[in-house]
């Protein structure tokens, strides 16, 4: 166990010992290695290996956190009475014993990072770098990471949570430049998984991924800046879900709705989006990027259908902002490591299937942008807008796929974009992505099948809608 | 841990140089809502950074984990991971400077110590100022966050320095509210001299613009003149930032790539790094390599002058490191564009049909460093024959960032330190595409 039982009830009494009415303890070790290798060879090797302990005590909607990487029973007691100083309040709560430890079972990996010699490891950047070097001479330099990642998480609160997982994580990126007179463009792509190093060992296509980043790169080097104006936009599945993630996910989750700084607050059970969007966030997937066993407040984790034909259905609520919000948690919370304060998050967010082919989606729009690589974006979840970047687009023209266009951005508002989504794919992908926000930055899936939105503000450097 | 026997063990085990770079972060953090505290954080994290050499490449290891027992196994990786890496780079540890800038304005004892309860009444007078402003007010945030940060770097070359800063921020963000629109503002000042956080100022600078940017709309794509405020240039050049990184431009991902001495940008653009900069807990007087931190000009009056070094990328270009070696890579410490002589008021008045542009989103992923195109979501005014007009949300303003350096046109006097750590005044761009309605 990562900390002695008694020590872990003994925390979670000091801290309740002034009248708050909750008190959380979360463990972590954690180990990651990064690799890096520019132009096939390695470059860098980092390690890394921590520990540390985050308290949380609450009382009503008020949490106080603190946190320290030191074992030492004395600094962990003093850290939990400091914490407990912020209240005052004669009634106490009387804390629930513990359960018995439970382990999160799902999520097995076969792999383990430790268990992998860095040998093997650097094979594996070889691979890609040569197909992504070799795809065509336009490109001048390849850089590729493989990050791994192992933590051991214990969480205990003073309900009587007492739970316990290990949580691995494996990511292969490839980044490829093309130049050619004087013009530079780079293009990246990769996979990760919850799994361990059996997916980068016997899962990932390697060689595609990599000559998929030097196609990129080299497809919008010779690209046109891309038009501007309002028009439709096609937005290709998989990674095209980050649209989601960013114009409504964001505003989905309690740490805006609670605080009524969100554009879907007193939303819920009302149309919000068009009949054919239906959206789930799943963090119960089987070996996901954004899976869990548990929540980092010890809670299982759940399936979400947030949307569903149009009408709001949940929202993403951790136990505090379930407080203010006066609904239940939904298994959301969440936190990059012991250094955050956990909060809602997403896990795995999609909009799911619905009922037109690809070829339905473009055949049926005369002119407008087709997304097909989506870069990332940010949102204010405040009034819902947002922007992101298109890595890879292309100009439809008469319901055909035209010439590739780079530079363009995608601006807009997230309650109003969703009604707006005019055709839902069959061809439902999900991609790895990075989420920053309160918590901090954490593995999230996005995903979609292709979607069309009616119309949609697109920037970019060349002036006027053709 | 043990560092005697670290070093100790270091050299048994075949390692031929090694360092240890300490790092000591005390933190605080405090949000208030609905005024009340919402979010009260303590933080006090040690971490140690080991590189050795073996065989002329280098291992590196950050724990966290202290103890004496980890020993063998963090040496014991450094070993494997040199033993794996075929970089034609050079691996150096720096045997140090004869002189190193003292700083003594950089840590103020008198922050760390002021008394908690005095933070938090000040924050939450800040909360209730922002409440009482206008009635459109209708959500309010404010936070305090507060760094003391100690490093210590010993090498088996003789290296021994040490570093310590503080500093903190005090700011807040609204959501503001009429009939018919929503509109979010948001500030922060950055000092470690906590008289500085004035109520007034940082309320105003949150509050003033989201208030008078309600009802904004798209206006229809064109080009326009932009006036980038401070805060919004400051954003854009930090997205920027990693262009001036000897490491980029020698891996071919910079767009800086064979210009040095040359313009890129107009007569009134200077660039600095300046790492003794007042009340900035980023200043040091050496980077993580032991090299002493210099004031530098990177863009003299629209020249590149140098790049940023550390040691390996210097000795492949064959110059001294600037001392920019920091995280294992390349980076300014405070990056800073000097003030020019124009008011933010005479930079909108010289505008026939413009956009003063107060914000920018998407910085992170609008932006391609390698190229120098970007296309960010901008929000601000529509400046028509001088005067600001009405309020402009959901555009998008695109351009290469060399080609916006050079038409510069006017440079302001206002230098403000952004959230993002790059100081900057407004500026004047002759011309930018702008997409909108």
């Amino acid at each position: 166990m990562l900390l002695e039982q008694k020590l872990i009830e003994q925390i979670l009494d000091a801290a309740l010992e002034t009248g708050a009415d909750f008190s959380e303890v979360y463990i972590e070790d954690h180990q990651a290695s990064v690799l890096q290798s520019v132009s096939g060879r390695l470059e860098k090797s980092n390690n890394t290996k921590s520990f540390g302990v985050g308290i949380r005590v609450a009382k009503n909607f008020q949490s106080v956190y603190g946190y320290t990487n030191s074992k030492n029973p004395e600094d962990l007691m003093k850290l939990a009475q400091d914490l407990s100083k912020s209240f005052h309040d004669e009634i106490k709560t009387t804390r629930t014993p513990l359960m018995e430890l439970e382990e999160g079972k799902k999520h097995q990996v076969k792999i383990k990072p430790s268990e992998v010699a860095l040998k093997d490891k650097v094979k594996l950047l070889k691979e890609a770098y040569k197909h992504a070097s070799e795809y065509d001479e336009v490109i001048k330099q390849v850089i590729c990471y493989l990050v791994d990642d192992q933590k051991d998480v214990l969480i205990a609160n003073s309900e009587g949570r007492f739970v316990t997982e290990t949580r691995v994580k494996v990511r292969l990126m490839i980044s490829s430049v093309a130049a050619d007179k004087g013009m530079m463009q780079t293009g990246s792509a990769g996979d990760g998984s919850g799994k361990g190093y059996e997916f980068l060992f016997d899962e990932m296509d390697i060689p595609a991924h990599a000559k998929e980043a030097s196609k990129v790169a080299k497809t919008m080097l010779y690209a046109d800046d891309c038009p501007s104006g309002v028009m439709p936009v096609v937005i290709h599945n998989a990674f095209g879900g980050v649209i989601f993630h960013e114009a409504c996910g964001h505003s989905l989750e309690a740490t805006s709705v609670a605080k009524n700084a969100s554009v879907f607050c007193g939303k819920m059970n009302t149309k919000v989006a068009s009949d054919i969007v239906t959206a789930i966030d799943d963090g119960t997937i089987e070996n996901a990027w954004g899976s869990a066993n548990y929540d980092d407040e010890g809670y299982p984790q759940q399936r979400r259908v947030l949307i569903e034909n149009g009408i709001l259905k949940s929202y993403m609520i951790d136990k505090i902002n379930s407080r203010r919000m006066q609904m239940e948690p939904t298994g959301s919370s969440r936190r990059q490591n012991y250094k955050f304060s956990p909060t809602s998050r997403m896990s795995n967010t999609f909009i799911d299937n619905g009922s037109s082919t690809f070829e339905e989606i473009i055949a049926n729009t005369k002119y407008g942008l087709f997304a097909k690589k989506m870069g990332g974006g940010s949102v204010n979840p405040g009034n819902g807008d947002f922007n992101f970047s298109v890595m890879e687009g292309y100009m439809i023209r008469d319901g055909k796929l035209a010439e590739p266009v780079k530079g363009a951005a995608l601006v807009g508002n997230g309650a109003e974009i969703l009604h707006k989504i005019d055709m839902v794919g069959n061809n439902l992908d999900r991609q790895r992505g990075m989420c920053g926000s309160a918590s901090g930055s954490i593995p999230a899936d996005v995903g979609q099948p292709t979607i069309r939105v009616k119309e949609i503000t697109v920037g970019g450097r060349k002036k006027g809608a053709a | 841990m043990n560092l005697d026997k670290l070093f100790k063990r270091a050299k048994e085990k075949g390692i031929v140089d090694l360092e240890i770079f300490a790092s000591d972060r005390n933190s605080l953090s405090i949000d208030i809502f609905a005024g009340e505290v919402d979010k009260y954080e303590i933080a006090d994290t040690k971490a140690i950074t080991i590189k050795g050499i073996v065989n002329g490449k280098m291992g590196t290891f950050r724990t966290e984990v202290l103890d004496d027992e980890v020993i063998e196994e963090i040496l014991d990786t450094i070993i494997a991971s040199a033993k794996e890496i075929d970089s034609l780079d050079d691996a150096i540890i720096y045997e140090g400077d004869e002189h190193y800038e003292v700083l003594d304005d950089i840590y103020n004892d008198e922050l760390y110590k002021l008394d908690v309860e005095k933070k938090i009444n000040h924050l939450k007078a800040l909360d209730k100022y922002l409440h009482d402003f206008d009635e459109r007010v209708t959500v309010v945030e404010t936070m305090y966050s507060e760094n003391n940060n100690s490093v210590v770097l010993k090498n088996s070359k003789g290296i021994n320095l040490s570093n310590k800063a503080n500093s903190a921020y005090m700011g807040g963000s609204v959501i503001v509210k009429d009939d018919k629109d929503q509109r979010v503002g948001f500030d922060v000042v950055i000092s470690n001299d906590f008289s500085d956080f004035d109520i007034e100022n940082i309320g105003k600078e949150i509050v003033e613009d989201a208030l008078m940017s309600l009802g904004a709309k798209p206006v229809p794509s064109d080009s326009y003149e932009i006036v980038f405020g401070n805060g919004a240039i400051a954003t854009l050049i930090s997205a920027f930032q990693g262009v001036f990184s000897a490491d980029n431009v020698q891996k071919g991902l910079s767009l800086l790539k064979g210009k040095l001495n040359e313009v890129i940008g107009s007569s009134l653009v200077t660039i600095v790094d300046d790492p003794f900069m007042k009340k900035s807990s980023s200043s040091r007087s050496f980077d993580d390599e032991g090299v002493a931190t210099a004031y530098k000009e990177l863009v003299s009056n629209g020249v590149l002058k140098t790049y940023l070094h550390n040691l390996v990328t210097a000795k492949k270009d064959g110059v001294k490191s600037t001392g920019n070696g920091f995280g294992g890579s390349v980076s300014a410490v405070n990056l800073k564009m000097e003030a020019g002589k124009s008011t933010l008021e005479e930079m909108i008045a010289s505008c026939q049909k413009g956009i003063y542009i107060t914000n920018v989103q998407g910085a992170h992923a609008g932006v391609n460093a390698v190229s120098g195109d970007f296309s960010l979501q901008a929000s601000g005014y529509f400046v028509e024959n001088g005067k600001k007009d009405r309020p402009v949300a959901l555009i998008t303003v695109a351009g290469n960032f060399l080609d916006m350096l050079k038409d510069i046109e006017m440079v302001g006097n206002d230098l403000k330190m952004s959230y993002y750590g790059v100081t900057s005044p407004s500026i004047k761009v002759k011309s930018m595409p702008v997409s909108g309605s």
